[in-house]
């Protein structure tokens, strides 16, 4: 083969191994997140005996749910319920591999991105997958055979498909400023003329209200509403089964940050790095570093909102999307147009 | 060539078999499918690259678009059409119209089926319900056309010649981007891109007055 392809393909594998690798541990340890922070709001201790802090208690749980019983009702669709969980966790991960983590680096005389696929339609890919992770849901509700779960799986759909128009609509004000699909040029464009969030807050607004329903957190969680659904659209699932929609709700998480981060607050940018004239694998690590931390406090957010606001009621959560956050994305369209008209940004 | 005979023969084969026994459908398809990646692997010398990748996806696609018609339980008839819009997308891909893909995926296989999905739930339909093929004319009717379909494939292939299976056609860079679809959306086809919009407009108008009429 062709030593170009060949190198393309080795950087690649290395780089979705190291992203996988990345990426479970910390939907592991976001779990312990989770636990330890809505304690510390409740004024509780939360998960503390297992290792220092509780800081193994993801690895307990992991060895919990691997020995658990798969208990499958006899009254579920088989193919279909088996596919479910897959549906859900798999796009989760994949739009992913499309989000810049650092700027490019030097190492071993080749220049590589850290970013797994840097490709022209970044933001649409983006689209696509977040649009896939609703059959997860429906499915999982439709193919569990019980009440609750098909009325779980109906409300994520209609949710999903409400809130999407308006993530759609936040985003068109990002790429009418930055004039591309690729999301190392949404970077780029913010590095230069300052972050999007500075003159888009409606935008990032919405987009992180409809990135709340999207991951079905909790204003938003009416799929699983517990008062009155036992548990939606995953009531039938056990074991490792169910262990995958709860780890494919903080994967959709860490995505959905790492988005909210790269399209408003600059990516992996650092106002004032340049300046500091660290050497460039220096000022590369503290950049990713920054990434980390800038996802790593959305995270907190959703943690956070989870216990401050309480859940919607459907005709509410139908209401917000439909009457408050489309028309004022679509005026915040209008205002980022005459933006870019003026050439102000 | 081979390879496509083999596939219209695998294809009818199974649809034969198919409308005659109520046989179990997944075995049956996974058999099937056994044999056409049989028959690939045979042939595969012939199909490189994009010939090999546009073989496989083709041949994805006519299983599942078959597996919509034929599968008994009605989501599962959408699940399949999901993976034929996917197979779709891969089309355009290969054909290096990737804004095309990316939107096929976006709007058919997420928006429009979830829609699908979202009225099969509702309705709650029985299995195999009004899907048995009618008797009389409806299956000669049906016989006909088949053969008069893969009497065309068969003249078509026969006449193939020395052309490649698989013909990309030419496409600079930027070929299939955002930005060279929009310039042309914005000044050649003008026209017709402002004519869509206006019609989709009226349709969505006109929709949501059926749906609202009773609470005027």
């Amino acid at each position: 083969m062709d030593p170009a392809i060949v190198r393309v393909l080795v950087e690649s594998a290395v780089k979705i191994a190291l992203f996988f690798f990345v990426m479970l541990t910390a939907v592991a340890y976001m779990t312990w997140v989770e636990r330890r922070v809505s304690a510390w709001i409740q004024d509780r201790r939360g998960p503390n005996r297992v290792g220092p802090l509780g800081l193994l208690q993801p690895l307990a749980d992991g060895i919990k749910f691997l020995f658990k019983e798969e208990v499958t009702p006899p009254h579920v669709y088989l193919p279909v319920y088996l596919l479910a969980p897959m549906l859900i966790f798999v796009p989760a991960l994949v739009t992913f591999s499309v989000v810049p983590i650092g700027p490019s680096l030097g190492l071993l005389g080749h220049r590589i991105a850290l970013q797994i696929a840097d490709v022209d339609n970044g933001v649409l890919i983006v689209l696509a997958f977040s649009s896939m992770g609703v059959y997860g849901v429906a499915l999982a509700g439709w193919s569990s055979n019980n009440k609750y779960s098909l009325m779980g799986g109906l409300r994520s759909s209609a949710q999903l498909i409400s809130y999407e128009l308006a993530m759609g609509i936040a985003i068109v004000g990002v790429l009418m400023a930055t004039g591309s699909l690729r999301l190392s040029d949404v970077v780029a464009h913010q590095i230069e003329h300052g972050w999007n969030a500075l003159y888009q807050l409606p935008g990032f607004v919405i987009f992180l209200t409809a990135a709340f329903a999207e991951t079905n957190r909790m204003p938003f969680d009416l799929p699983e509403a517990e008062t009155e659904l036992v548990a939606g659209y995953h009531t039938e699932y056990s074991g490792m089964r169910f262990s995958m929609f709860y780890m494919a709700e903080y994967a959709n998480m860490i995505t959905a940050s790492a988005l909210a981060v790269t399209l408003y607050l600059g990516g992996y940018h650092v106002p004032g790095l340049a300046r500091l004239g660290l050497p460039e694998t220096a000022a590369a690590l503290v950049q990713v570093l920054a990434f980390c931390v800038k996802v790593a406090f959305f995270l907190f957010v959703y943690v956070w909102v989870r216990w401050t606001v309480p859940r919607f009621r459907y005709d509410q959560l139908m209401n917000l999307g439909w009457k408050g956050l489309l028309p004022i994305g679509l005026a915040h369209i209008l205002w980022v147009s005459f933006l870019v008209l003026k050439g102000w940004v | 060539m081979e390879l496509l005979l083999g596939l219209i023969g695998v294809v009818a084969v199974f649809a034969l078999v198919r409308s005659f026994l109520p046989a179990r459908t997944l075995p049956a398809g996974a058999a099937l499918g056994a044999v056409a990646v049989a028959l690939l692997a045979y042939d595969y010398r012939e199909l490189v690259g994009l010939e090999f990748w546009s073989g496989l996806i083709g041949f994805v696609a006519i299983m599942s678009a078959l597996m919509v018609v034929i599968h008994p339980n009605p989501m599962v008839s959408v699940l399949f059409l999901i993976l034929n819009l996917f197979c779709i997308a891969l089309f355009f891909l290969i054909l290096d119209a990737q804004f095309l893909a990316v939107i096929q995926v976006i709007i058919y296989a997420g928006a429009i089926m979830v829609l699908f999905v979202f009225v099969v739930m509702l309705l709650n339909l029985k299995t195999e319900e009004g899907l048995r093929l009618g008797g009389g004319p409806q299956r000669s009717g049906a016989i006909v056309l088949g053969a008069a379909f893969a009497a065309l494939m068969f003249y078509a292939i026969r006449n193939r010649g020395e052309a490649p299976y698989f013909d990309p056609g030419p496409s600079g860079p930027g070929f299939g981007t955002a930005r060279d679809l929009g310039g042309l959306l914005f000044t050649r086809y003008q026209f017709a891109f402002e004519a869509a919009s206006i019609l989709l407009i009226a349709a969505m108008i006109g929709a949501v007055v059926l749906a609202k009429r009773k609470l005027r």
